[in-house]
């Protein structure tokens, strides 16, 4: 976690104030949406993913989400993260201390802060970048980025499996003697029109990167997407949805 | 009586173009040179684990030679990782009808293009 350098000072006092997190609520529940554009078997795509996190009572704190995607989608094959970011220089300086040909998407989050009786709402950036690998699996970096009234920037991290992302989530600080925020809503699209470079006879020429590619059959009922979302008290809240096939 | 076990020494490299994906599968095809001059057409499959496989088949002037490999991918974020491991003959037709064996392969890939390049070395009775 690195707190941006105009509210440095509240970080040194939240290590001495006592900052609990809000008290989950039972009835927490989660919907999550998912999309392709375009929608072409055998085809390079954009994958959208969409999470929003609701329930009565005061923001639970999130610590986690496992997402399970079909696993026969063309991540690794997308040609996405042809680059690898530092996480240190991603946290550091944000997303523009990163190559272009690491950008792997982007996004934004909704995150919750209460302050006394109130919950105050944020609307963070998200950027995907490619990670170092460590392990051989493709890992990927996700910085998000909060200027008002909180200004942060978090970075997690997290390897590409098949069929399967886990997203550890830490406690976000927020202001002194607050609870920490609350991660409510996120959108994330992976591919996108984004730029990359490569090299040409001594010239950097610009292209755009294909994307995710769909496989060229479709499986029976759609392609099938859930999560799940840990919360810091132990609870837990699953949600799920389908991309129906492609008309041919 | 039987006659002895001719032996194939093939010591094979192809550099494949991009024919057609689905979904993290890879078709490639292109020539392959060297002691079993040919066509290769491979199937190539990365979904993100560190270990990738190839289906692959070289046809040559007498017949084909169809193999399994698996192999391990070193540096996937960069732009050509490569691999290596063995591979496994599954089946022949023609003068090679009855190939068995196993050797090695090796390769890169690139993630910009699909494109393989592509080593096979292996002795292969027929």
């Amino acid at each position: 976690m690195k707190v941006l350098p105009r509210l440095r000072i509240f970080v040194a006092t939240l290590a001495l104030c006592a900052c609990l997190p809000a008290s989950a609520d039972a009835a927490m529940y989660a919907t999550m949406r998912a999309a392709f554009n375009p929608e072409r078997l055998g085809a390079p795509t954009t994958l959208s993913l969409s999470f929003r996190i609701a329930g009565g009572g005061a923001p639970t704190l999130l610590t986690g989400v496992e997402l399970r995607y079909p696993s026969d989608l063309g991540f690794a094959t997308s040609g996405l993260g042809l680059a690898s970011c530092s996480p240190a220089a991603l946290q550091a300086r944000g997303p523009a201390a990163c190559p272009a040909n690491s950008r792997m998407g982007a996004g934004s989050a909704l995150v919750e802060i209460p302050i006394g009786p109130e919950v105050v709402k944020e609307t963070a950036q998200v950027a995907l970048f490619a990670g170092p690998s460590q392990s051989g699996y493709l890992q990927i970096l996700v910085c998000v980025t909060g200027l008002s009234p909180v200004a942060a920037r978090l970075v997690l991290s997290t390897e590409l499996l098949p069929g399967r992302l886990n997203i550890p989530v830490p406690p976000i600080p927020s202001l002194p003697e607050a609870p920490y925020v609350s991660v409510m809503q996120m959108h994330l699209t992976l591919g996108g029109r984004l730029t990359y470079y490569e090299r040409v006879r001594g010239k950097d020429i610009a292209y755009h990167p294909p994307g995710v590619g769909l496989p060229r059959s479709c499986p029976r009922g759609g392609f099938r997407f859930a999560a799940s979302f840990n919360f810091f008290d132990g609870g837990r809240t699953n949600a799920r949805t389908t991309v129906a096939c492609p008309r041919r | 009586m039987a006659q002895p076990a001719r032996v194939l020494d093939v010591r094979d490299e192809g550099h494949l173009r991009f024919l057609k994906s689905s979904g993290s599968v890879i078709f490639d095809e292109g020539p392959a040179i060297g002691t079993f001059p040919g066509k290769v057409r491979v199937r190539f499959t990365y979904n993100g684990e560190p270990t990738v496989t190839a289906q692959f088949t070289i046809t040559g002037a007498h017949g084909s030679i169809s193999a399994r490999a698996t192999g391990k991918l070193s540096s996937p974020t960069t732009p050509n990782p490569s691999f290596r491991g063995s591979m496994k003959v599954t089946g022949g037709s023609g003068r090679y009808a009855h190939v068995h064996g196993s050797g090695e392969l090796f390769g890169v890939f690139s993630r910009r293009n699909y494109g393989l390049t592509v080593q096979a070395i292996g002795k292969l009775p027929y």
